[in-house]
């Protein structure tokens, strides 16, 4: 078949073709797709930006502790570890996908560094959580207990924080960068159990979600056989996965317990358990306008099938194969659809741009559209296949 | 495909079921008959208003199946052919003129014709403005249909039933609104390009029969 009969079946068949209803579809459409793919990459762009905030440990992560309270824990009257009891209780709560201890030094840790030929030493410590607690871990985060070389460090970043604004200002010496304190080398000295040992250490990464001196499991575990004189305590800080920071039922849960977690962890996680929502609720409406919007155009095709089925059961008695006829109507919802998939990924763009100067100027970087781009042109190629096998079981039922 | 037998057996249309005893039916030489439409026979079914020729002719189309009896193409029943297969059926191999002609008005006599001759590609522009030319309509080719004529959309439908290969052409009532003159001038044509091919013509009228030679009479 020529383009030129197609052209002279087009110009049959399209006689009927109401504008308004069209018209009427594609700007539901396009105001539904719009909304929803908008909203899918301001999720995105804004949990980018806190997901870079911390590389290390994700957001889906507490640490707990007990609260340390009046005078008892000086006579020792009071454990601030957490019991296995505890644990369990933890690890029970459909919230929790699983729970890890800090595991604390039972030794004598002193650092030294040489700056600027002023020798600074103290005294320290060092806490460590399971490495499955790491969603990527820094270079160099590793220790091999059979052949004892640098131990790798991470700090937290209110630690660098209290040197570079509280110490160093007031003391006259030079304030550091993260990049520049990866390079210092520093001495360590272990003791304990009659035993001492001279290391040296290196800062491999900080974090502000671990609000400690971090070491490796594998080099705490080594240190406490080899210079621990006490054995072992509760922990007394934990670190929980969560299915969500947000849930209403852990901040509950942890003030029944009357503990404690760090930083604003539970705030944060909160606002984007909201965000979460709220964008839930906008993807939803967008969604329920291009359902809408979806019936429209069925409703549309079927009225014009309709109307058309006389001059449909006409071609058919001429020869013309349902899939000819078919065809003039599949490029019509496919031309309609690639218009409102490109207006929608337009205003989704336009609008991207509008955030993320703000997101610019609070330090994220938004992540790049394609997500966004393929979950509407996903939607799109959906809501086509729906339209052409519509048509084409309406051609093929005008033309029995 | 070429259909070289067109048979009929016991085939009487649902309406006429109850009816069966009756003389309009028993005296039929078509309705529950065996009946074979033989290449390149020349058929004239005359009948009465309300015998059933548009039955006949849409029965054999394939377009109603509302009917007893069976229908054969080359001994194949043809109830259960598929949608593609009637489709292919109608651009090689059965030709169909309605009696209602099924003329699109809103396109131009031309496209009307064009609309199944690009289907099947079987004349050039040129052969179908002799056509046209043969047929005394030349000056109405880029007229809307819905403005012609009675008679003039029957030539015109006449020459787009024509325009593809076929072993049967089914005229129903093809001249029931020409003179003398254009019925002879659509016979010569029709018996042409089906003499052409080798094809049979099945031509209907309820009183002014297309003015054929040497054809068989039947009788509904």
């Amino acid at each position: 078949m020529t383009a030129n009969s197609r052209n002279i079946v087009w110009r049959l068949l399209r006689r009927n073709i109401s504008p308004g209803q069209i018209i009427g579809y594609a700007l539901a459409n396009f105001i539904g797709l719009a909304i929803v793919i908008t909203a899918v990459q301001f999720y995105r762009d804004v949990t980018a930006g806190w997901n870079t905030d911390d590389a290390m440990i994700s957001s889906d992560y507490l640490v707990i502790s007990k609260r340390v309270e009046g005078m008892g824990s000086l006579f020792g009257a009071v454990s601030t570890g957490f019991s296995r009891a505890d644990i369990d209780s933890i690890q029970s709560q459909p919230w929790c996908r699983r729970v890890g201890s800090f595991t604390s030094s039972r030794y004598n840790v002193q650092a030294s560094v040489e700056m600027q030929g002023r020798g600074m030493s103290t005294s320290m410590f060092f806490e460590s959580i399971p490495d499955e607690f790491f969603d990527v871990s820094p270079d160099g985060w590793t220790f091999d207990p059979s052949a004892p070389g640098e131990i790798p460090i991470i700090l937290s970043k209110d630690y660098l924080a209290l040197y570079n604004f509280g110490f160093a200002a007031t003391r006259g010496l030079p304030q550091v960068s993260e990049s520049m304190i990866k390079m210092v080398p520093l001495a360590v000295s272990i003791s304990g159990n009659g035993r001492q040992k001279e290391m040296p250490a290196r800062i491999v990464g900080f974090s502000s979600r671990l609000n400690t001196i971090a070491v490796p499991q594998s080099f705490m575990d080594w240190a406490n056989d080899l210079f621990a004189s006490t054995p072992a305590d509760d922990p007394s800080r934990l670190i929980v996965e969560v299915n969500s920071p947000g849930d209403p039922a852990i901040t509950s849960f942890i003030e029944r317990h009357d503990w404690e977690t760090a930083g604003d962890k539970l705030n944060s996680g909160r606002a984007s358990y909201f965000l979460t929502l709220v964008t839930s609720v906008v993807i939803a409406v967008g969604a329920v306008i291009s359902v809408l919007a979806f019936f429209i155009l069925m409703l549309s095709i079927y009225l014009l099938i309709q109307k058309n089925r006389r001059k449909i059961h006409d071609l058919m008695l001429l020869g013309y194969t349902p899939a000819a006829v078919a065809v003039c109507y599949y490029r019509l919802v496919a031309a309609v659809n690639i218009c409102v998939f490109a207006g929608a990924a337009g205003v989704m763009l336009i609008a991207r741009r509008v955030w993320s100067q703000s997101l610019d100027a609070m330090g994220a970087s938004v992540s790049s559209p394609w997500m966004a781009l393929f979950v509407g042109a996903a939607i799109i190629i959906l809501v086509t296949t729906f339209n052409i096998l519509t048509i084409r079981r309406l051609t093929r039922r005008a033309f029995a | 495909m070429t259909i070289d037998t067109i048979q009929f057996e016991g085939v009487l249309p649902r309406v006429f079921r109850d009816s069966r005893g009756d003389t309009s039916v028993s005296s039929s030489g078509v309705w529950l008959s065996s009946l074979t439409f033989r290449r390149p026979e020349v058929y004239m079914v005359a009948a009465e208003s309300g015998a059933g020729k548009s039955s006949l002719c849409s029965f054999i189309y394939g377009n109603r199946d509302d009917y007893e009896g069976r229908i054969l193409f080359n001994g194949t029943d043809i109830r259960g052919f598929s949608i593609d297969r009637w489709c292919a059926i109608r651009r090689e191999s059965l030709a169909l003129l309605p009696q209602e002609m099924r003329i699109f008005p809103e396109l131009t006599a031309m496209d009307n014709v064009l609309l199944k001759n690009r289907l099947t590609d079987r004349f050039t522009a040129a052969e179908i403005r002799a056509m046209f030319d043969r047929l005394d309509i030349s000056a109405k080719t880029d007229v809307a249909a819905g403005c012609l004529s009675v008679g003039q959309q029957q030539r015109v439908a006449i020459i787009r039933s024509l325009c593809q290969p076929f072993s049967f052409i089914l005229l129903d009532e093809p001249v029931s609104h020409l003179d003398e003159r254009n019925n002879r001038a659509a016979a010569m044509l029709i018996t042409e390009v089906a003499a052409s091919q080798q094809a049979s013509i099945i031509a209907t009228s309820v009183g002014n029969p297309l003015s054929l030679d040497n054809f068989i009479s039947l009788s509904l």
